[in-house]
């Protein structure tokens, strides 16, 4: 199947944009396109988000051999424009992730064929995928749907001047997957050991100081108990894939190759200290966590000590973190916006509290435990909903249906999320000059960096700090409540009796 | 139900050629009042706070509070199409999703209306208490639109700095530096030429050249700007707008690196 398909499907799918004012949809096809068609495809797809305004994403996921379109609100206009210019005339395969029925307008124009519903769980298993399900399974596509004004996309730029505590581990995983890396190939030293971390860290740090972002890493300490397991599958899981990954070099399979060698990377202690001493080298602070990172930034987020805490692992909004962002880490040639999650409005929007919230990823699926076979998301949503706790939903729960796992820790995973091993005990964050010498030597002799690039890369460092000093205009002026109602929007309350009394009309003449 | 019908309909042209750099989408209010906007630019560094009072309209009519999300981009487009003299009139129905803007020639022999969808916006209304500024600087417009011009082909950042010899405009970068000193000078023939400091405090203060540099575009609007400064506020442009209201850009100053800033 066509990856162009997609947007053959956005047109004829029209009528569900009127409907719901959000669609994703995910596709993947057996062969990866073309660099040529998937560079088509990543410009088009963003020119598409891109004009939503309003919200909308485009993105290839896995490399180049699935694409996703998520629009939001506003789009739709949009996206019937470009669909019937450029990118129209494919023919249509693909259905509407959700699609609702009945109050159908210009139902008429959708007539394509249906031939398969493609969903984002149905994505191929590999290494990249994984770290997109990493925590909490479904829990950003069940945000999408039931909590989307809790999602907001940023400007990488907009978060200058602020301290971010970004989970290392989860980033030197992304580095040694993205990092210099074509199937068994890798960026190594002389000495042949692997550098891929240290150059991601290294550009991406600095990309993070020149917007005038002040980042602050956090390691990973000793995992919980109950998350060995979980650990034990990933290992499994490395072991099988080294096995195919032998078997696919034999065989001279290319593509398998890329596949499986994704799949062996595993970050090591050594991946771990070379980066703390590279972060220590360029000024930047480190943080050590007695336990998970997640758990740890998110203490930091509590604690008002960073803004926001920065990981592709949606545990961190089970932790707590106020302000969750993703894809902050990612190349800038990628040209994703930041997402951001605020915990707050997930508990308004969902109408949980965070008790209930924690136990609702519980049953999504978290690292902690198994979760019950046949719910999903959406079911454990209603169900937390309905019974407003684990407890009473197994009261409750029919046994035949579902099967309850036999050795079910969820109250130690809950306890893990609610208290988790934390330390608010660390020195003063601060951000300093970079050690020029220090870098050079590590960077250079050590690991074979090119001189002219380390040289510049500290220029860099040393103009960036400049930047962080422009204030925000939030920190003198404060936020109050606007008093005039929209136009548009829908009224949430009555704010006066006038408002009241013009509601009338405004129900007849609503359109959606 | 709103209409609003604005002689001088060249002024809306004008204002939104002014804003339309800084936010790209905003909430336009209307209140029994007036005509406002308040937006923040996507890095919440600079905001602008617009204000058209309704006495400045030749008809006004505003049922209930209401706001209006619009691209200004797309705003400005529409207003494009209408000619310097024409008069233009602002029309929402209660419950549309749209708004109306009618353009009438001087001569009444051509109306032309352009209907413009209505976005969802959601944006922070910033309070804003008033307060005594140490230093304001009232000069013309283009002075200071020339002088901003000017100081960043040589550096990004602008100090400006207030004392009793007068308003002090300097900057530097790679190639060298720059200093600009405008003396208070009320002597001259026209009032809109004139320059003058009302000062309680020195002060010293340093802004992004960029932001200050976008703000200028609304000299069109005013012979005179009004620069009000204190140390611990953002900085305050004013452009007046002749009968209606004004126009006012907050910046938010550098701030020096020691100093323990916000997570």
């Amino acid at each position: 199947m066509s990856h162009t398909t997609v947007f053959s499907h956005l047109w004829n799918c029209r009528s569900a944009y009127h409907l719901q004012n959000r669609l994703d949809i995910a596709v993947s096809s057996s062969s990866p396109p073309t660099p040529t068609d998937a560079r088509a495809i990543r410009s088009r797809g963003a020119r598409l988000a891109d004009g939503a305004g309003c919200g909308g994403d485009a993105r290839l996921l896995d490399g180049p051999t699935r694409l996703v379109v998520v629009l939001m609100n506003s789009c739709i206009e949009w996206a019937h424009r470009y669909c019937a210019g450029p990118l129209r005339p494919m023919c249509a395969v693909s259905a509407p992730r959700k699609h609702k029925t009945g109050r159908s307008k210009g139902g008429k124009r959708n007539n394509s064929r249906v031939l398969a519903p493609l969903r984002l769980r149905h994505r191929p298993p590999c290494a990249a995928a994984a770290a997109e399900e990493m925590g909490i399974k479904g829990l950003t596509k069940l945000l999408a749907d039931n909590a989307p004004k809790a999602m907001k996309e940023q400007k990488f730029e907009s978060y200058f001047g602020r301290k971010i505590a970004v989970d290392a581990s989860m980033s030197i995983y992304q580095f040694l997957i993205v990092v210099g890396r074509t199937g068994m190939e890798t960026l190594t030293n002389e000495a042949g050991e692997v550098t891929s971390h240290l150059q991601g860290m290294f550009n991406r740090t600095i990309r993070l100081l020149e917007a005038g972002i002040k980042p602050v890493y956090v390691f990973d300490g000793k995992p919980p108990d109950l998350k060995k397991q979980e650990l034990a599958k990933r290992y499994s899981k490395r072991e099988d894939a080294t096995k195919d990954l032998t078997e696919a070099v034999e065989e001279g399979d290319k593509d398998a190759i890329e596949k499986f060698s994704k799949r062996t990377v595993k970050v090591t202690r050594q991946h771990n200290d070379d980066c703390k001493r590279l972060l220590r080298l360029m000024g930047v602070p480190v943080v050590e966590a007695p336990c998970e990172a997640e758990a740890e930034c998110a203490a930091l987020c509590k604690d008002d000590k960073v803004y926001a805490v920065a990981s592709e692992d949606m545990d961190s909004l089970t932790f707590g973190s106020k302000r969750f962002l993703r894809h902050l880490m990612d190349p800038s040639s990628k040209k994703i916006p930041v997402m951001e999650f605020d915990v707050a409005k997930v508990l308004e929007e969902l109408e949980l509290t965070m008790d209930q919230f924690i136990d609702l990823c519980i049953l999504c699926g978290c690292d902690y435990c198994d979760s019950i076979k046949g719910i999903g998301g959406q079911t454990a949503l209603k169900l937390i909903r309905q019974h407003g706790s684990i407890e009473s939903i197994l009261e409750n729960l029919n046994k035949d249906r579902y099967q309850i796992p036999e050795d079910w820790p969820y109250q130690e995973a809950r306890r893990l999320f609610k208290e988790p091993d934390v330390t608010l005990d660390i020195p003063e964050l601060k951000w300093t000059a970079p050690d020029e010498e220090g870098l050079i030597s590590f960077l250079v002799k050590d690991n074979g960096f090119n001189e002219d690039r380390v040289t510049k890369a500290i220029e860099k460092i040393k103009s960036a700090k400049n930047k962080s000093s422009q204030g925000r205009l939030e920190s003198f002026f404060k936020p109050v409540a606007t008093t005039s109602a929209p136009l548009k929007r829908k009224e949430t309350s009555d704010k006066t009796t006038k408002a009241a009394a013009n509601k009338k009309t405004k129900a007849g003449g609503k359109k959606k | 139900m709103l209409e609003l019908r604005l002689v001088q309909g060249s002024l809306l042209k004008k204002v939104l050629e002014a804003i339309r750099e800084l936010v790209t989408d905003a909430n336009f209010d209307c209140s029994g009042t007036g005509f406002s906007l308040q937006a923040m630019d996507s890095s919440h560094v600079a905001l602008v706070a617009l204000l058209l009072r309704a006495e400045g309209f030749e008809h006004y009519r505003c049922d209930r509070n209401l706001s209006m999300g619009m691209n200004l981009n797309n705003m400005a487009k529409m207003l494009r199409c209408a000619g310097n003299e024409d008069i233009i009139t602002i029309k929402a129905d209660d419950g549309s999703d749209t708004v109306t803007f009618m353009f009438e020639s001087p001569k009444q022999d051509k109306i032309s209306d352009f209907e413009m969808k209505l976005m969802d916006i959601d944006s922070e209304h910033l309070g804003i208490p008033d307060s005594e500024y140490q230093a304001i600087v009232r000069m013309p417009s283009a002075e200071f639109m020339r002088i901003c011009k000017d100081l960043s082909s040589i550096g990004d950042t602008v100090v400006i700095s207030v004392t009793k010899e007068g308003v002090k405009f300097s900057t530097s970068g790679e190639i060298g530096s720059a200093n600009i000193v405008c003396r208070q000078n009320q002597t001259v023939d026209k009032p809109e030429e004139a320059t003058i400091i009302e000062m309680q405090e020195p002060v010293s203060l340093t802004f992004a050249l960029r932001y200050m540099n976008s703000f200028t575009k609304a000299s069109s609007l005013s012979d005179q700007v009004t620069i009000s400064l204190s140390s611990e506020l953002p900085v305050v442009v004013e452009y007046k707008i002749a009968e209606m209201g004004y126009i006012r850009f907050y910046l938010a100053p550098k701030i020096e690196e020691d100093e323990e800033m916000k997570p």
